[in-house]
């Protein structure tokens, strides 16, 4: 084998190795970079992303590019909204988890066949429950220690949770999206 | 979706750039996408392994030698077994992982294979030989433990048999007659006359789940309470204890086994679980204290220590060079990465054999020598996207155990390739560690295949969200 083909082999496998590494980071682009966005779609994250920042009030903006409004989550999320697909923690130790909300409702709790699991000291083993009834979601408390809040107060039955609305269980708070 | 009843033009609008949002959130839940991808991926690798292989018989002995590759061959079919092993029992783990693994494994096999060459070692003699079976040992184990540990969180359930464990591997070495001591340090056990192993590499794995295990009950005494110093936040004395007794544990394997290396990397292990665990800076200080610490009372107590560093101030010192344990690898080695310039010698054209421990130690200034600084990056690429994959798992996981568990594994494989790394080019003085996956040796080959398995297994709970 002439010297030639061994510099062009070399030179190739070290191509190769390098290649190697950019297919790699090139299927890891989602994870560096985010998902690829068209201009419309970036607005539409900006917009959402506003409306997380606000979430805390429960009275987001939605600020969409060029036709800016802003709208109270409230206004829209009552009775006159589609149904809610799923769960957002917004403060607690798991801050920013999203879980799918079953068709068949959701259970909380600390126990670990709970659906969404919540592990502090003011959790119960079972602490409370997510349902369907008729077109909306209603949750109840299953008799836990410290108590589920809606909206800040103490629910005693089974109450009906509005998209957007807070749920307040031990130190963990999480609200219904769509 | 629709929404039936939006009063106003304005509120549809939202609805709308609503309806956009849910259309980007795609979660790739598809994990035969996943699994395609790895096995595209290992084709690479094999192509990759197999390729460095060819090379160093053409450099070296210019004619190619159908036996070692036929072996390697085998490795290649454990590798596509592990795959398909993921295929049934982890369908969503990651994907990049096992590939990158590979490379690295068959690399370093193709090194420590062009050592041999040089040295003219055959038959059971010969590293690469050893190398290759326990590549395929530690495969078989890899493949066992994903099929046997479904849920990893079990091993929450064992965090304080864990620390035993870790305690008694470490400290196996110091039984007398059956503790070897190599080359000044003592971390090896001889079973025979044949077999020597690093307990010491298992350890670390235990002491991972140990502290996982510990961190996820003791994070909010540890996170919560304590007094306020200079606007940090201190612990409590008596929740300080674990820490003292882990520091404890690394000055004894540093004073007794004489392993500069192994106590940096158990102590730095801990030190990151627990930054991780409580978020706190005070952690860190803390433990940043306590190595500086022990490193000056170790530079004045221990001779070996002092040598080290003189080695590593003073490398092109005469006197030092040629002093018994002086900084004489040291330089070959950088004389050898430097010999190797931008694009390397060649595989097998090169010298690195002049290096003592060119196969395990000083496997990365080898490869630098014969693959130059543009494959040394790409090999230190790949320990960085590995690296990141595991802090990825840890960050995405989905309970603290999971969490800490994965964040501690990748850890320790950034640390050793970092305090390996750093030694040779000395950027911190060289200490013995093991480079995960490319150095020979069996013990280290097991301990980090066992690692990639746990990690697969923890990217396996992380549910739905893989990657694209």
């Amino acid at each position: 084998m002439s010297e030639l083909t061994l510099i062009i082999i070399r030179i190739g496998f070290l191509a190769l190795l390098w290649l190697f590494v950019f297919i790699v980071l090139y299927s890891l682009r989602s994870d560096l970079f985010g998902p690829k966005l068209t201009p419309l779609q970036r607005v539409a994250v900006q917009s959402q992303r506003t409306r997380a920042e606000a979430a805390a009030q429960a009275a987001p903006a939605a600020a969409g590019g060029d036709a800016p409004t802003t709208v109270t989550e409230r206004a829209s999320a009552g009775s006159a909204s589609g149904l809610a697909r799923r769960i957002v923690i917004t403060s607690g130790p798991r801050t920013g988890t999203e879980i799918e909300l079953p068709e068949t409702g959701l259970t909380i709790g600390r126990s670990s066949s709970a659906g969404l699991q919540i592990k502090d000291d003011y959790t119960s083993n079972s602490h409370a429950k997510i349902v369907r009834w008729r077109d909306e979601w209603v949750v109840q408390d299953l008799d836990s220690t410290n108590g589920t809040f809606v909206e800040g107060k103490r629910i005693t039955q089974s109450t009906p949770v509005r998209v957007g609305s807070s749920v307040r269980i031990g130190t963990t708070t999480f609200e219904l999206r769509r | 979706m629709t929404d039936r009843t939006a009063p106003t033009a304005l509120q549809t609008g939202i609805v709308q750039l609503r309806d956009v949002t849910e259309a980007i959130k795609v979660r790739i839940r598809n994990p035969a996408k996943l699994r395609n991808l790895e096995l595209f991926l290992l084709v690479i690798a094999w192509v990759l392994a197999g390729g460095a292989m060819v090379l160093v018989q053409l450099g070296a002995l210019q004619r190619v030698d159908m036996m070692p590759l036929q072996l390697a061959g085998l490795l290649g079919l454990l590798t596509l077994a592990l795959h398909i092993a993921l295929r049934v029992v982890a369908r969503e783990a990651d994907a990049i992982i096992l590939p990158v693994v590979t490379v690295l494994n068959g690399l370093g096999i193709a090194m420590i294979y062009r050592i041999d060459i040089a040295e003219g070692a055959t038959g059971w003699d010969a590293a690469s030989m050893r190398q290759i079976a326990w590549t395929g040992i530690a495969l078989l184990i890899a493949i066992a433990t994903i099929v046997v540990i479904r849920n990893h969180r079990v091993l929450a359930r064992y965090r304080f048999l864990a620390m035993a464990a870790a305690i008694i591997l470490l400290v196996l070495p110091l039984v007398p007659g059956l503790g070897r001591t190599i080359n000044g340090a003592t971390v090896w056990i001889g079973l025979g006359s044949v077999l020597s192993l690093q307990p010491g590499e298992l350890a670390k794995i235990a002491l991972a789940i140990f502290f996982a295990g510990y961190l996820m009950t003791a994070r909010d005494s540890l996170s919560v309470v304590g007094r306020k110093v200079l606007g940090i936040r201190f612990p409590r004395v008596r929740d300080l204890g674990p820490i003292l007794i882990v520091w404890a544990m690394c000055l004894l394997v540093l004073v007794f086994q004489r392993d500069l290396g192994t106590s940096l990397l158990y102590f730095g292990l801990f030190l990151v679980m627990i930054y991780v665990a409580t978020g706190r800076r005070s952690w860190m200080v803390i433990g940043l204290g306590l190595v500086a610490l022990g490193g000056i009372a170790a530079y004045f107590a221990l001779g070996y220590v002092q040598r080290r560093i003189g080695a590593w101030i003073h490398a092109f010192d005469p006197s030092v060079y040629d002093a018994q344990g002086g900084s004489y690898q040291i330089v070959q080695g950088v004389f050898g990465m430097a010999h190797g310039g931008l694009l390397g010698t060649g595989l097998g054209l090169g010298r690195p054999d002049i290096t003592p421990y060119a196969n395990s130690d000083y496997i990365i200034p080898s490869l630098g020598e014969e693959l130059g600084l543009v494959g040394i990056f790409a090999i230190l690429g790949l320990y960085l996207i590995l690296v990141s994959r595991g802090i990825r798992i840890g960050f995405q996981g989905p309970d603290d155990f999971t969490k800490l568990l994965a964040v501690g594994l990748a850890f320790t494989i950034g640390l050793q390739v970092f305090i390996v790394v750093g030694g040779v080019t000395r950027l911190i003085p060289l200490t013995g560690l093991t480079t995960p996956f490319l150095a020979a040796g069996g013990s280290s080959l097991l301990a980090n295949w066992l690692i990639v398995a746990l990690l697969l297994r923890l990217s396996d709970s992380v549910r739905g969200r893989g990657i694209a």
